[in-house]
């Protein structure tokens, strides 16, 4: 593996490390890990990420949608990754019915503060012609569902004694995540090196870990 | 202002108590938890890899030393090694997770164990990381020039906590009187012993020296609960008004809040933590893996889960495992004074030459904090 993609990876894990510091001081999460976590901040955690979720694919098809003939390739990565993540939400949906939730309470649940800045930032990343900085944000998102998303999902299940199918989501994602990285490193390789675009996409990779601490931030039960 | 000056550690020694205790006879040693064999403990030294240690107290209960005591013999090997008198002391650093008193400060302990003359000293206590607390304390008064000769020494006497009465009778133990892995992993993990090193201004006339290139140390507590800890329940730890010295000593004993505790699903992230911080001094250039030409880090490789080892690789940032060095499979984990103890091992073992870089990591899952020493042979 060359140097460039190593610098950047590194650089990313920093960035990856300190978000999971920042998670760990939610109040939210903080309620999992000291045992005070309910049904309805599990309930309320279930509507929070939905929004991200649903948004993901749609980002990813847009940011698709504008890269270039030079780098068909990735285009490709993306929009398969598109197809295979944009209908996660509905297993989150019914994971919320499966905790005794309406499905009607989810779909038209609002977005929260950060959701709505997470969404609005990475539409308007996607909307830039080559936006290949976004592979920062990917790693972000698809560190969450590699590393921490089974860790919640299994908490959960532990605090409130959930039946499986009220957690699939969550343990779901983690089961699937093995070769993202490797594929995350080939799609690096295809646009390294850059100077440029280096920095760009640790930068994106810091915004959008922000901005995602700020949505679970503000979720509320 | 003076120039600061540039500080070589010029001894290390190390003191381990009595004979290598193995796997086979350890729970025969520290006694079974209300008669029965650890459900946990071939597993935990499995992951562990310890498979010798030492033990300051006797299966009957009797003791050889004092964890002071250790650490005064620390001192004094390294002082030897340095081929200095103790009376050329005059700053002394003492690290411990859990010392022979609660008050006062493990330095004073070791200070009356070592006499000497009277002398500057610093106590330090926290985990494993305590060990580069107290070696920076030593540095800097050096490199300040307000001491010629300091020591810092980290010692232990886990043995004496791992008692089965620590357990007996508490709400750590369940209806069938099994102790809770948060409890019972430790037993099979720590042991007993001290290490030091002494510091000076220039390097010692002949043999090696090793110049203190820095000293980093970083807390995480700002962020991450209590890991390993001892003096809260496991539940309620984080919730400092329901530690043992607010409940009082029997309350607080027989809910499970003196003993020494480790809470595992945390510390898979407070691992991750410390390999984001260690990558950032990487990438700032603090640390340059591919200058290190010998790594001091008491974790062995193998209890570092294989992604983390295939992470350190994809980010430039592994050190090849030849360069590793460990004393853990033979002498075991000895919380702080391993690092001490692992220096004076790779010092005596002849494989350091002039101008290698020996890079110390110290992680201590206590409230997640992680240290690095980078020292070069001179």
């Amino acid at each position: 593996m060359s140097d460039d993609v190593a610098d950047v990876l590194r650089k990313l894990t920093v960035v990856f490390t300190e978000f999971e510091g920042r998670l760990e001081q939610m109040p939210l999460l903080r309620k999992l890990t000291r045992g005070r976590f309910e049904l309805a901040d599990y309930q309320a955690f279930l509507i929070g990420l939905r929004q991200q979720v649903k948004d993901g694919a749609l980002w990813m098809s847009r940011a698709a949608s504008n890269i270039d003939e030079a780098h068909l390739e990735l285009r490709s990565q993306l929009m398969r990754h598109a197809v295979t993540e944009h209908r996660d939400f509905r297993l989150l949906e019914a994971d919320y019915v499966a905790t005794g939730g309406a499905l009607e309470t989810i779909q038209s649940a609002e977005k929260n503060v950060g959701s709505e800045a997470l969404s609005a930032w990475m539409f308007h990343r996607a909307s830039q012609p080559n936006p290949f900085d976004l592979l920062g944000a990917m790693w972000i998102i698809e560190g969450l569902g590699s590393i921490k998303a089974k860790e919640w999902g299994r908490a959960a299940q532990a605090a409130l004694n959930l039946p499986d199918e009220a957690v699939r989501f969550l343990l779901y994602h983690g089961d699937n995540d093995v070769e993202h990285i490797g594929e995350f490193k080939q799609m690096l390789a295809m646009v390294l090196p850059d100077a440029v675009l280096a920095q760009r996409i640790v930068k994106t990779a810091r915004v959008t870990a922000r901005l995602y601490a700020l949505q679970i931030e503000e979720i509320t039960a | 202002m003076a120039d600061l000056r540039d500080v070589f550690i010029t001894g290390a020694g190390a003191f381990l108590p009595g004979p290598p205790v193995g796997n086979d006879q350890m729970e025969d040693h520290l006694g079974r938890v209300h008669g029965r064999d650890s459900l946990l403990g071939k597993r935990a030294l499995r992951w562990n890899g310890v498979e010798s240690r030492h033990y300051a107290m006797a299966p009957d209960g009797s003791i050889s030393h004092s964890n002071a005591q250790m650490c005064a013999n620390a001192v004094r090997a390294a002082l030897e090694d340095a081929r200095l008198d103790a009376k050329a002391l005059s700053f002394l650093a003492a690290a411990t997770t859990q010392g022979d008193y609660f008050v006062p400060g493990h330095a004073a302990a070791v200070h009356a164990e070592l006499g000497a003359r009277p002398m500057e000293i610093a106590s330090f206590q926290s985990v494993c990381g305590s060990s580069l607390m107290a070696a920076k304390a030593a540095w800097l008064n050096v490199r300040a020039g307000e001491h010629d000769v300091a020591a810092a020494c980290a010692g232990e006497f886990s043995s004496r906590w791992f008692r089965p009465s620590f357990y007996e009778g508490t709400a750590l133990c369940d209806e069938k009187g099994r102790v809770r892995p948060e409890a019972d992993f430790l037993r099979f993990t720590l042991s007993d012993g001290a290490g030091a090193a002494v510091m000076e201004p220039k390097p010692k006339p002949d043999g090696l020296s090793l110049k203190i290139a820095l000293i980093d140390v970083v807390s995480l507590a700002d962020r991450f609960d209590p890991c390993m800890w001892a003096g809260a329940p496991i539940a309620t730890r984080a919730d400092l008004t329901t530690s043992w010295a607010h409940s009082g000593p029997r309350a607080a004993h027989a809910a499970g809040a003196i003993a020494l505790l480790q809470d595992f699903e945390l510390l898979k992230r407070v691992i991750r933590a410390w390999v984001g911080v260690y990558l950032q001094k990487v990438d700032e250039g603090r640390i340059v893996p591919g200058e290190i030409d010998h790594c001091l880090v008491h974790y062995s490789a193998k209890s570092l889960r294989a992604e983390i080892v295939s992470l350190l690789e994809d980010t430039s940032g592994m050190i090849p495992e030849e360069k590793w060095h460990s004393i853990l499979r033979e002498k075991g984990n000895i919380g702080s004074a391993t690092i001490w103890v692992m220096l004076a091992d790779l010092l005596a073992s002849g494989k350091v030459k002039r101008g290698d870089k020996v890079l110390c990591v110290v992680p201590e899952s206590g409230r997640a904090l992680v240290g690095f020493m980078v020292l070069e042979a001179v």
